[in-house]
């Protein structure tokens, strides 16, 4: 098998080369410094950092939020992604062009914007008070942020996607003999499912790394509203980079570990989907 | 009947795109829609599917009344111009969908599958993936998916459009035998002419959302009853002839026709010679059918089996008043010439000949040509180049002449060319144009277009007459202008009195009206019934919604400015007024 592909542009070793050196310069680089700073440490020092009910505490909340946010922005993306692609109403490119908000706001503003907004006495938390219900300073506060800046990832994988499933096809399992739930199930999601994947792990891959806007909505309560960035934050204050750098490391892993899952959901999925058409 | 439409109407952003459609088609026919793109045609098989609602009219499929029942329960099979394959399951499981979704034994299902592959001859190919096979395979797939669930109906959206010739051919002949074997009866729907001779019981033309003419392929070929119907299928030259009580006169021939009856008087009429009914020949003597006229080759191609020539009729030639194709009104012939007929006599561009006619067809249509008429040259020619006229001209493939007529406006002046006037006189709306038309009328003119200046393409035509003698020309002119328009039809029924006790009669003269207008006409349209002055109630109803125009007949002339004032003066609508006397 030959090394290089054929292709109309050329330069491929050019590229290539380039290729290799700004991964290596601003991705590989940067998590090798980062496993040697927390492999310097001792492997008892370590543990005791990383394995701390408080480390504990915090990963539970940021991957715990990280997933719920992306599960809600699996169903509420692929909602907002149906409306837009489907119906022609008037303002359709206003909300089309909403959806980038959240990535283009200072994070730190969005999540100041949604303190003042789920507080006790903000627009919305002061009807959700009565009913017992806490959202600012909470960890559910801190899936709200969560959701609010991974939302984008989600509908803008889908998009693409549900602008390919013809209207044809629907129609056609209509006159078949279908319901549109059936048609839903067996017509549409099977060909989108791939893209939903992809949007759940931008989503979930986002949420994860997340920081200036939780800090502000979350409270940060130890054990109870802290998340692991600002765990790590914590550390590098108090000139704690070892300790630091070992949590970061534990994220690195537990996110790849995810990830990867997903991706081989996904890969195994289209298998299975080649092999039953054999 | 297997598929009963009645005044089926689909509206889309105001504007009707399926437009009053009326059709039966019988158990086992294959029945082909044909039309341009845009004419309604798909939207209306979408709508016998259940895909698309209808805002007006029923739809009817085995005598069951489906109008309101969901696409799912109507027991059609619809097949896809891009086969709507479904892209992630099998052949196998793509033609079983159907059976899955009603709970078929797995073992019935493989049965079936078996049965349906062998009809579209694709065995074997079950595992496969659609990715997997030619365009060609795909669409078998479609038709067999289509027809599993044993619809009573098939429906065809262009199925053939993405395929290449060959293909296409061999897909038509299996479709074609498929729906014998079966005996299912089928709706295809497309814009290739030569699709539809090739498949069709019988086809339907439709234009701008009317279903213009129904009948045997054959037929409406060779006995069109429209303009569009005469140039959509096949080619065709439309020139302007005259019915003389001898025939019909063409250029320098008088044709013979069937339908002549003694007592006919000499009018314009639209006239259809096909490009294969005209012979060419050095000399007059020469030509072994009617002359028509002498023309100069202005080109030739060579396609095969067939030679198509263009002549351009000589200037000297007053003969054809008018020849028309492709869109432009230009004093050129289309000739077809078989092979044989090329060897007896060769032509090269630039050679004098002779043109004979060996067929004419005469369009039953009353409108056949414009005169704008005003008072001096230059206001007739301003009146010809109104915007409204111009397309009303272009949509009818006709031209438009002017005519000075110093006595129009002037009252009791005499006319000069009485009883000269041919085909459609327009005159320009102004403050006296209730006076101008009964000068007009009394001069000879039988059908009057009142235009204002800047009227929009009516969106609804009002059809009114007084007096028994004009009703059966104004439906036929309404049917006309009708068939140029996407616009809606109406009769206007007005009672003279109170509301009470003439409404029975009032509601007899609609169903009366709508039956002759479907009947003879060809013409689909809605009815109302209002009470009072006919103009009063007319000028009344224009004045409700913007976009109308009004065509009226009339019988007599007695006080008419007087009457109508109302009505014309000051020029707020288009009026068509058709006037017809009692004999």
């Amino acid at each position: 098998m030959s090394f290089r592909q054929p292709s109309v542009l050329p330069g491929f070793g050019l590229t290539l080369g380039f290729t290799t050196f700004f991964l290596s310069a601003i991705v590989l680089l940067p998590l090798a410094a980062l496993v040697a700073a927390a492999g310097s440490m001792h492997a008892k020092d370590l543990l005791h950092v990383v394995l701390s009910a408080r480390a504990i505490g915090s990963y539970k909340l940021s991957f715990g939020a990280s997933l719920l946010a992306a599960s809600i922005n699996l169903v509420f993306g692929f909602v907002i992604a149906w409306t837009l692609t489907r119906y022609e109403f008037p303002g359709r490119k206003l909300i089309d062009a909403l959806i980038d908000m959240p990535f283009a706001l200072p994070t730190a503003v969005s999540g100041i914007a949604l303190t003042t907004v789920f507080a006790q006495n903000g627009w919305i938390g002061r009807y959700l008070e009565p009913l017992g219900i806490k959202v600012a300073y909470t960890w559910l506060g801190v899936t709200v942020a969560l959701t609010l800046i991974s939302m984008p990832f989600s509908v803008r994988a889908l998009q693409p996607a549900l602008l390919e499933v013809q209207r044809d096809l629907e129609d056609a399992a209509e006159t078949l003999g279908a319901t549109r739930l059936y048609a839903f199930r067996r017509i549409i999601l099977p060909t989108v499912l791939p893209a939903l994947l992809t949007g759940f792990t931008l989503s979930f891959a986002r949420a994860v790394g997340e920081y200036g806007s939780v800090i502000f909505i979350a409270g940060n309560l130890p054990m109870k509203t802290e998340i692991t960035p600002l765990l790590i934050v914590i550390h590098l204050e108090e000139f704690d980079y070892q300790g630091a750098a070992a949590l970061g490391l534990v994220m690195l892993l537990m996110s790849f570990a995810v990830l990867l899952t997903i991706n081989l959901l996904q890969a195994w999925g289209r298998r299975r989907l080649v092999r039953t058409g054999r | 009947m297997s598929i009963t439409l009645d005044q089926v109407t689909k509206y889309y952003a105001g504007a009707p795109v399926v437009n009053d459609v009326s059709l039966d088609i019988g158990d086992g026919e294959f029945f082909v829609l044909l039309g341009p793109s845009g004419s309604g045609k798909s939207t209306l098989l979408r709508a016998i599917a259940g895909l698309a609602a209808v805002d007006h009219g029923r739809i009817a499929l085995q005598g069951r009344d489906v109008t309101h029942v969901a696409a799912r329960k109507r027991g059609v099979g619809l097949v896809f111009q891009n086969y709507a394959l479904f892209r992630h399951m099998t052949v196998a499981d793509n033609i079983e969908f159907a059976l899955r979704v009603r709970r078929m034994r797995a073992r019935k299902r493989r049965a079936r599958r078996q049965e349906l592959l062998r009809l579209v001859a694709l065995e074997g190919l079950d595992d496969r993936l659609p990715a997997e096979l030619s365009g060609g395979q795909q669409q078998r797939v479609a038709v067999a998916r289509a027809l599993a669930h044993k619809p009573e109906v098939l429906l065809l959206d262009e199925p053939f459009g993405a395929l290449d010739a060959k293909i296409r051919e061999e897909l038509r002949r299996t479709i074609r035998e498929v729906q014998r074997e079966l005996g299912i009866t089928t709706v295809l729907v497309t814009h290739d002419q030569e699709e539809a001779f090739a498949m069709a019981d019988r086809i339907g033309i439709m234009n701008l959302g009317r279903l213009l003419e129904i009948g045997a392929p054959n037929e409406l070929y060779s006995r069109p009853q429209t303009r569009f119907v005469a140039t959509f299928l096949g080619a065709a030259n439309l020139i302007l002839a005259r019915r003389t009580p001898d025939g019909i006169q063409v250029g320098a021939a008088t044709v013979p026709t069937a339908d002549q009856g003694p007592g006919t008087r000499e009018h314009e009429v639209v006239a259809v010679v096909r490009p294969e009914e005209i012979e060419l020949a050095a000399t007059r003597e020469a030509l072994t059918t009617g002359y028509l006229a002498r023309g100069t080759v202005d080109e030739v191609v060579f396609s095969g089996a067939l030679e198509s020539i263009r002549v351009r009729l000589s200037d000297g030639a007053q003969a054809p008043l008018l020849a028309y194709s492709n869109g432009n009104v230009t004093p050129c012939l289309q000739v077809t010439r078989t092979q044989p007929e090329r060897r007896s006599f060769g032509v090269r561009p630039g050679q004098s000949v002779a043109i004979g006619v060996r067929r004419v067809h005469v369009l039953p249509t009353p409108l056949s040509s414009f005169t704008a008429c005003a008072p001096s040259t230059e206001q007739a020619e301003a009146l010809a180049h109104a915007p409204l006229l111009g397309e009303l001209a272009a949509r009818m493939k006709t031209r438009i002449v002017t005519r000075a007529e110093p006595g129009l406006g002037l009252g009791d002046a005499p006319c000069e060319g009485a009883g000269s006037f041919v085909g459609t006189t327009v005159i320009a709306a102004s403050p006296d144009t209730a006076q101008r038309s009964e000068w007009l009328l009394r001069c000879g003119a039988k059908d009057l277009l009142v235009l204002p200046a800047s009227a929009p393409a009516p969106q609804r035509v009002l059809i009114h007459w007084l007096g028994e003698p004009a009703r059966t020309a104004t439906l036929a002119v309404s049917a006309s202008v009708l068939r140029h328009f996407a616009a809606e039809a109406v009769y206007v029924g007005i009672v003279a009195g109170s509301s009470g006790s003439q409404r029975p009669r009032g509601m007899r003269a609609l169903l009366d009206a709508r039956s002759e207008a479907r009947a003879v006409h060809g013409l689909e349209m809605r009815t109302e019934l209002r009470f009072g002055d006919a103009a009063q109630e007319l000028a009344q109803r224009l004045a409700e919604a913007p976009a109308q125009m009004l065509i009226v007949g009339v019988s007599d002339l007695d006080r008419f400015a007087e009457r109508f004032g109302a009505l014309l003066d000051g020029g707020r609508w288009p009026v068509l007024i058709v006037y017809r006397s009692a004999p």
